[in-house]
């Protein structure tokens, strides 16, 4: 379906090729006291990147770059991760592997499963489910309460639930021409769109809140026929966030310190101020790896790995990180344009938006461009739900960029 | 297209317009504010060398050592032999404070930080807990103290330098501050509304009053149509607005040699007028006013503003060193050196050499000419005006018996009521080996009774006292 000139092995090899250096300059970082697991991570990242490419293209005859530029992303991501500690950087490999496993789950589930576009009542069902979940068994990290441990694993039921919130979009629209018989059907879905926010905000998740607000956003402006709803919907944003604003303290704090982070250079502002002296400190070539310090910067690996990867592999490699995502988005609504099934296309257009609106807010949040909110960076940050998370995503995206026309035959 | 795929792409075309905005912003950071925020002293990075690498000394020309560091126990401790002596020059380097004057622009030479963060990691590898390099300054140690002295706790800056080669060879600025106790007295220091903490020398900005006549007096001299006879009856009115001789004295009829000589005001505010803005400005240009001046220390640019809708009041006034013109004392010595040096301006040094911790020197600052302001020959001319100024004019008080003294005195109206006085000039006139600026913030007193005999003073000090490297 996507044609292209180049061999799909060439950038595969030329991924092979950034991943030999950095490990090769991870080498020479550690040569004094060489940890027991280089070895491992290095054989280990490569053959996971490579095995499951490779199975993909004989698999899948869908799009074959965005799980291209997923590997890539994560590859950075881990020698990262690795360089600041190794035992997360052993656990992250573990969790991409996991990860990978459930591209490929996720994937054949999509292709294959049949009606999944008739279950909205379900889905519905399920994301309620999820949040009662954890309220109940929730933990207080950082101010907010959005992790619940099962059987022994930390686990955060809102990286589900914004998957299971583009399903129900993708279904409502899919049958938008009988929904439409039903009175105020729109208003409905809006309703539980905005308690999903609401409920958001009560667990203190400002990001993930503007990461659901967005994709209901995004998918309602290109298929709700009732025009006026959307300028409903943005008003009500702008009245949420001045509510939000005048009522909690800690979006107050958010606010405080984007606009001038300087002024709480001791507490408030410290985590921002830190990512931007690693960033500055940096330059467009970066300290090299193993040279910079990230442990300067508080979670490093996790929020603010974008501020580590400035600070030693340098701003051009920030930049390529933000030109992979644009990358990605890119793909995911190029899948959307050519898929003729349109709950495919909705699914493809949410998770690309998804991926998109993710990216953005952790970028500019770390970058103080927008106030800072505190989730993950798809695929390169550390983080078990959120990588598996992010791969189940991706593998939604890759059914979705199949043919699934002769499906509407044989139904 | 269908509605739909159009908004598919509105949507694809806002992700694009966010992404590439992130990219210009990072490029933005990377190039406009990455520098600042380094520099925060609240930059742990700032400090990680501080601990593995002694700080380098400072030394004045002579080698006498004004500022090094030694090793107590696990840190690195950093010692001011002279508390206030430096407080502008060396400056101080503080984790709770941050770093000021050379400790601060020489921060890598000091630490032996190159530029490229692989090779400090390579030389750390060979050489671990290495010393950084130090710095011999051009300064006199003893003339500085001499300077110092001289102002006696009054509100001012000096400025003396080599005419020829820029080095300068004191530089005071009061009220200054103990920089080897910083923690006792920082609040004090912040709080004082003298501000202690400025350069006065290099970031003070006064109305130059009369010596600004010399600016004039080269624009004059170039100016070919000009009629050089005037007749002074002690005011002139220029577009409504009267401008008055000190005291109001009348010099009658005088030429411009004898206009210099006796700082005679409605002389040059008049012909400033006749002379014009532009010509004016280009003249003042090449005296580095409303120039950016490179130096070891930061430097405020000296204003002459004349672009623009100006009026001729207002250039009268500047042809007085009056109204809006403002200038650095760094920036008058430089003025009196050019005129020293045969017309060439050259690039003021305060850092001499580099010296590794061997002893091995890596760099050495060479002389370099910045503005050549005029020709030999007129530069004489205005050379023998002020030998005569000195000799039997306004500046009498800086005359030293057996040496040709040049200067010019001015005495300068500001907001604050109290004239500054001022002082530039060199000596000795036939072969200038000093230049220097001399001000007396708020004196209250003539450039001739507060500054001029400072200058004096310093002159005699120095000739004696500085070891002259050039041969004459």
């Amino acid at each position: 379906m996507l044609d292209t000139n180049i061999r799909p092995s060439t950038p595969r090899r030329l991924l092979f090729l950034y991943e030999i250096l950095a490990l090769i300059l991870l080498f020479i970082y550690q040569k004094d006291n060489l940890d027991q697991y280089i070895i491992g991570i290095g054989i280990g990242l490569i053959l996971l990147v490579h095995i499951s490419n490779y199975l993909l293209l004989k698999i899948s005859k869908g799009d074959n770059y965005i799980f291209l530029i997923a590997t890539m992303l994560m590859s950075i991501g881990l020698i990262m991760i690795y360089r600041i500690d190794s035992q997360a950087g052993v656990r992250q490999l573990m969790w991409l592997a996991l990860g990978i496993f459930f591209f490929y789950i996720s994937y054949f589930l999509v292709r294959y499963l049949k009606g999944l576009n008739r279950l909205i009542y379900i889905y519905i069902g399920l994301a309620y489910f999820l949040f009662i979940l954890t309220f109940l068994l929730g933990k207080r990290t950082y101010g907010a309460i959005n992790w619940i441990r099962v059987f022994g694993v930390s686990f955060q039921p809102a990286e589900i639930t914004k998957l299971i919130l583009i399903f129900i979009l993708a279904s409502f629209y899919y049958q938008y021409e009988n929904f439409k018989e039903m009175k105020y059907s729109s208003y409905i879905l809006m309703a539980i769109a905005y308690s999903f926010i609401g409920l958001l905000f009560l667990q203190r998740d400002l990001g993930m809140a503007v990461i659901f607000y967005a994709i209901f956003l995004a998918i309602q402006f290109i298929y709700e026929e009732d025009r006026k709803l959307i300028l409903l919907n943005i008003g009500l944003a702008v009245l949420g966030a001045i509510i939000a604003y005048q009522a909690f303290s800690h979006v107050r704090i958010r606010v405080a310190t984007w606009i001038d982070p300087w002024q709480y250079i001791d507490d408030k502002g410290y985590q921002i101020t830190q990512s931007l002296f690693a960033i500055a400190e940096g330059g467009f070539f970066g300290k090299g790896l193993g040279l910079g310090h990230p442990h300067f910067i508080p979670l490093a690996y996790n929020d603010f790995i974008f501020s580590a990867i400035c600070e030693e592999l340098g701003v051009f490699t920030g930049m390529g990180i933000i030109m992979l995502f644009l990358l990605l988005v890119y793909r995911g609504f190029k899948i959307a344009l050519g898929q003729s099934n349109l709950f495919y296309r909705i699914l493809a257009l949410g998770i690309s938006t998804l991926f998109g609106v993710q990216s953005f807010i952790i970028l500019g949040g770390v970058l103080k461009v927008i106030p800072l909110t505190g989730i993950t960076l798809p695929f390169v940050a550390y983080g078990g739900t959120s990588i598996l998370s992010s791969f189940i995503a991706l593998g939604i995206l890759q059914a979705a960029s199949e043919d699934f026309e002769w499906r509407m035959s044989d139904d | 297209m269908t509605s739909e795929n159009r908004r598919i792409i509105l949507v694809l075309s806002a992700f694009c317009i966010l992404f590439v905005g992130l990219v210009g912003y990072l490029s933005y950071f990377q190039v406009f504010k990455a520098e600042a925020v380094k520099n925060n002293s609240y930059n742990k990075r700032l400090w990680i060398n501080e601990e593995n690498v002694l700080r380098g000394s400072i030394m004045d020309r002579n080698g006498n050592v004004l500022a090094y560091s030694e090793k107590d126990g696990e840190t690195n401790k950093r010692y001011y032999k002279y508390g206030n002596l430096y407080s502008h020059i060396i400056g101080y380097s503080y984790r709770e404070y941050g770093k000021a004057g050379l400790e601060l622009e020489y921060n890598n030479v000091l630490l032996d930080i190159s530029e490229s963060a692989a090779l400090n990691e390579l030389k750390n590898l060979v050489l671990p807990s290495s010393v950084g390099n130090n710095l011999k300054l051009t300064i006199d140690h003893s003339t500085q103290e001499k300077a110092r002295s001289l102002l006696n706790g009054r509100k001012g800056s000096i400025v003396l330098m080599n005419p020829k080669t820029g080095e300068i060879y004191a530089m005071v600025s009061l009220p200054d501050f103990n920089v080897a106790n910083l923690n006792e007295n920082w609040k004090e220091i912040t709080e004082n509304p003298d501000s202690p903490l400025l350069n006065r020398a290099t970031q003070g900005l006064y109305t130059p009053g009369s010596i600004f006549k010399m600016v004039t007096t080269l624009g004059v001299l170039e100016s070919f149509s000009l009629d050089l006879e005037y007749n002074c009856v002690g005011s002139t009115v220029i577009d409504g607005y009267k401008l008055t001789d000190y005291n109001e004295r009348a010099h009658g009829k005088l030429n411009l040699h004898d206009a210099f000589v006796k700082s005679c005001n409605p002389y040059f505010a008049e012909k400033a007028v006749v002379m014009g803005k532009d010509k004016f400005g280009e003249v003042a240009e090449r005296f580095m006013i409303n120039k950016k001046i490179h130096f070891d220390l930061p430097v405020k640019t000296s204003q002459f503003p004349y672009k623009g809708n100006v009026e001729e009041t207002e250039i009268a006034a500047s042809g007085i060193g009056q109204g809006r013109v403002v200038v650095t004392p760094l920036n008058m010595a430089m003025m009196a050196s050019a005129i020293a040096n045969e017309g060439e301006m050259v690039k003021p040094i305060l850092v001499k050499e580099i010296i590794d911790k061997d002893g091995r020197i890596l760099k050495v600052m060479d002389t370099e000419v910045i503005s050549t302001v005029t020709g030999p020959s007129v530069a004489n001319t205005i050379k023998d005006m002020m030998v005569d100024t000195v000799k039997a004019g306004t500046g009498t008080n800086a005359r030293i018996r057996n040496v040709t003294v040049a200067g010019k005195t001015g005495t300068a109206e500001n907001p604050s009521g109290k004239s500054h006085s001022w002082f530039v000039g060199f000596a000795p006139a036939e072969a200038p080996r000093l230049a220097i600026a001399v001000v007396l913030e708020e004196a209250g007193v003539t450039g001739g009774q507060g500054a001029a005999p400072i200058a004096r003073d310093l002159f005699i000090h120095g000739l004696n006292n500085i070891d002259f490297e050039e041969e004459y």
